[in-house]
């Protein structure tokens, strides 16, 4: 467990200065009411013993820590492991998230779910257990994300699921969160939202974390520390909402040995403002329920983002990266999207593994990490997703039509 | 005193209900919403609420989520807004005017809100309501904290609502956004007689308020009512300032059957 200096968040819900429960006062009881739930259940054995059984029989858990030899030798110098999330059931971390929310829906007799996605993954996720329990679920998407994840539209669909495309705003991930929000605010007494990231109104970010802080880490340091006599010298992950990359940096954060890089969208630069990188260029506001970076304009209001992933593609980040940010702990770096597309095409040739969009940005930061540290270092890629539903957009970047 | 504080004061004493309406700043431009809001006080309007257009107001309906895209399309920014209310006081300095926004577009412009005489007050929809504007830095004695209190918060909650809130106490009546429908009136009558065995404030019903009728159910069993959607609707229909007299004829009928 945790020493208690990172023993966050407070009982407010603040990491530091970030965080805390912005919501319309109808969401209150609500999130009292989960956080009271969660509370009760988390440690329970008998609700472990499901949680872990659902990750091993339905998810498919643990996933492999791989050697990836090819990409090793293709930078010349030190050792990638790969952190398999990509193999789990429904192809990305957020089942992980999405089976542990469901279990607390289900305690609380909830009868409907409805969830937020950006890329899709985290709505196939949620439509998933959904599914399995045979609850009825919605899930709101932007209208552009529809359109280029038409994909995981479709799987959703065939879950049982509805999608709501949103139209409202930019018409991508934040606003489907906002739709999400304001159908929460008027279906509070029977539906549970299951957010999809570290972001969100306190209990949210924590549990979101707990949930994804299931990646075996315990046996990865075991190993590390058993072959090599040594920590991992650092953990790349990508960065939109936060969370594949928070439930990996957690059981490091007291570990300062570890370096943990976050990677953002950098979309056509960090310099040109078309990003998604509130962490690299953002100020500290309030959205969605937390305060946290963001990428604002002077009058407060949001930002148009830009990014090649739709799962990055957010004007904001769990307030506990951006506390990571401030206290030093973590780095935050970004990528653009050329650099993650040339990445995408790198490991899927090299390693026979085809990463989502989002993960590409966690690879790609390895051209400039891998120069800077000596040929001994170990270095884990958290690969948050599988890359199949990303195959139409590459394609069309290509230039080649089906 | 502020003007808020008196106004409902006197409204009181006079056994009267109040009526508060809202229209969005700049929708569809800062002319039109000058005009409104003194069209408004010929009306009967008692306290002006003006909204702040935000990019991502979790709280609204579609009607004013439009009204807020229409709104940021015109650039309008806090400043432009006070701007606006300076205008408005040359000819009124009398009707309480309320800021209602989200709380990212007041803590970009602190210095604004701190220095402030001529609005009354500031009803932020995402801070939780046992806390005040103090909390996020907005100390100006002139400034009530104008909190929600919904069909969901519970006893305790309300208790501590009700002592963090100056100037009126927001009852939301139902669970939704703005501009939804379905108004379950012995729910909002039970839950506002609990508000006020903790405050002593007049407690004013707002969201879901579409008729004359709606309005007259709920004025009983409240200090008033405020009207939001509808209005805004009205407003986005008119083609012309000229079609904005029939929503001054709509508060008119509305201000009567409160009365």
């Amino acid at each position: 467990m945790k020493s208690n200096k990172f023993n966050l968040p407070d009982s407010n819900g603040f990491f530091g200065e970030f965080g805390g429960k912005f919501v319309p006062e109808t969401l209150m009881y609500a999130l009292e009411e989960l956080e009271n739930t969660y509370n009760e259940l988390k440690d329970r054995e008998d609700f472990q013993k499901e949680f872990y059984s659902d990750l091993s029989n339905f998810v498919g858990r643990p996933s492999p820590l791989y050697f990836a030899e090819r990409l090793s030798n293709h930078y010349g110098s030190g050792s990638i492991w790969l952190k398999r999330e990509d193999l789990n059931h429904t192809g990305a971390h957020k089942i992980n998230n999405t089976v542990g929310q469901i279990l607390l829906a289900k305690h609380m007799g909830k009868k409907r779910i409805i969830a937020e996605t950006g890329a899709g993954q985290h709505g196939v996720a949620t439509a998933t257990v959904a599914a399995r329990l045979g609850l009825e679920c919605h899930i709101y998407m932007g209208a552009e994300d529809v359109k280029r994840q038409s994909l995981n539209v479709y799987r959703i669909k065939l879950l049982g699921a509805e999608v709501h495309a949103v139209d409202s705003g930019t018409a991508t991930l934040k606003d489907a969160l906002n739709e999400a929000l304001r159908d929460w605010v008027t279906n509070v007494d029977d539906t549970y939202y299951i957010i999809g990231s570290v972001t969100g109104p306190h209990p949210y970010p924590m549990i979101v974390r707990d949930f994804n802080s299931v990646v075996e880490i315990s046996k990865i340091i075991k190993k590390y520390k058993t072959d090599y006599n040594q920590l991992p010298d650092a953990i790349v992950a990508c960065v939109g909402g936060g969370s594949n990359a928070m439930g990996i940096f957690y059981p490091f954060i007291d570990i300062p040995e570890t370096r943990l890089i976050g990677v953002e969208a950098g979309g056509n630069g960090v310099s040109t403002g078309e990003h998604a990188a509130p962490l690299n260029d953002g100020t500290p506001g309030v959205l969605h329920g937390a305060r946290s970076y963001l990428m604002q304009d002077e009058s407060g209001q949001i930002m148009d983002t830009k990014s090649v992933s739709a799962g990055l593609d957010y004007p904001g980040v769990g307030p506990e990266h951006s506390w990571l940010k401030d206290i030093g702990r973590a780095e935050y770096v970004a990528v653009n999207d050329d650099e993650a597309l040339k990445a995408f095409h790198e490991v899927t040739e090299l390693e026979g593994i085809m990463p989502a969009l989002e993960t590409a940005h966690a690879f790609a930061y390895l051209e400039t990490l891998m120069k800077e540290l000596p040929d001994t270092a170990n270095v884990v890629v958290n690969v948050s997703g599988r890359g199949d539903k990303d195959i139409n957009t590459v394609a069309k970047i290509d230039g080649i039509e089906f | 005193m502020n003007r808020l504080t008196r106004t409902l004061n006197n409204l009181k004493d006079n056994n009267q209900k109040a009526l508060v309406a809202y229209l969005v700043a700049g929708d569809p431009d800062l002319d039109s919403t000058l005009d409104l809001m003194h069209l408004f006080v010929e009306s009967g309007v008692d306290v002006i609420e003006i909204g702040v257009p935000f990019t991502d107001p979790i709280a609204e309906g579609p009607t004013i989520q439009k009204a807020h895209d229409r709104a940021l399309k015109n650039n309008i920014s806090l400043k432009m807004i006070f701007d606006l209310v300076v205008e408005f006081r040359k000819k009124n300095d009398q009707t309480p005017i309320v800021l209602m926004g989200y709380l990212n577009t007041f803590i970009s412009h602190i210095d604004l809100v701190e220095s402030t005489s001529i609005i009354d007050s500031i009803l932020v929809v995402d801070i939780p309501g046992e806390l005040s504007l103090k909390d996020y830095g907005i100390t100006n004695p002139n400034i009530n904290t104008i909190s929600l209190i919904s069909p969901t918060t519970t006893d305790d909650r309300v208790e501590l609502i009700a002592k963090n809130s100056t100037g009126f106490i927001y009852y939301v009546n139902l669970r939704g956004v703005t501009g939804s429908s379905n108004l379950n009136i012995d729910e909002i009558k039970n839950n506002i007689q609990k508000i006020k065995k903790h405050s002593d404030l007049p407690t004013l019903a707002g969201f879901g308020i579409k008729s004359a009728n709606d309005a007259k159910m709920l004025s009983a069993c409240s200090d008033g009512v405020i009207i939001g959607s509808s209005i805004v609707e009205m407003i986005n229909e008119s083609s012309n300032s000229k079609e904005f007299a029939r929503i001054g004829e709509y508060l008119k009928e509305i201000k009567q059957a409160i009365s």
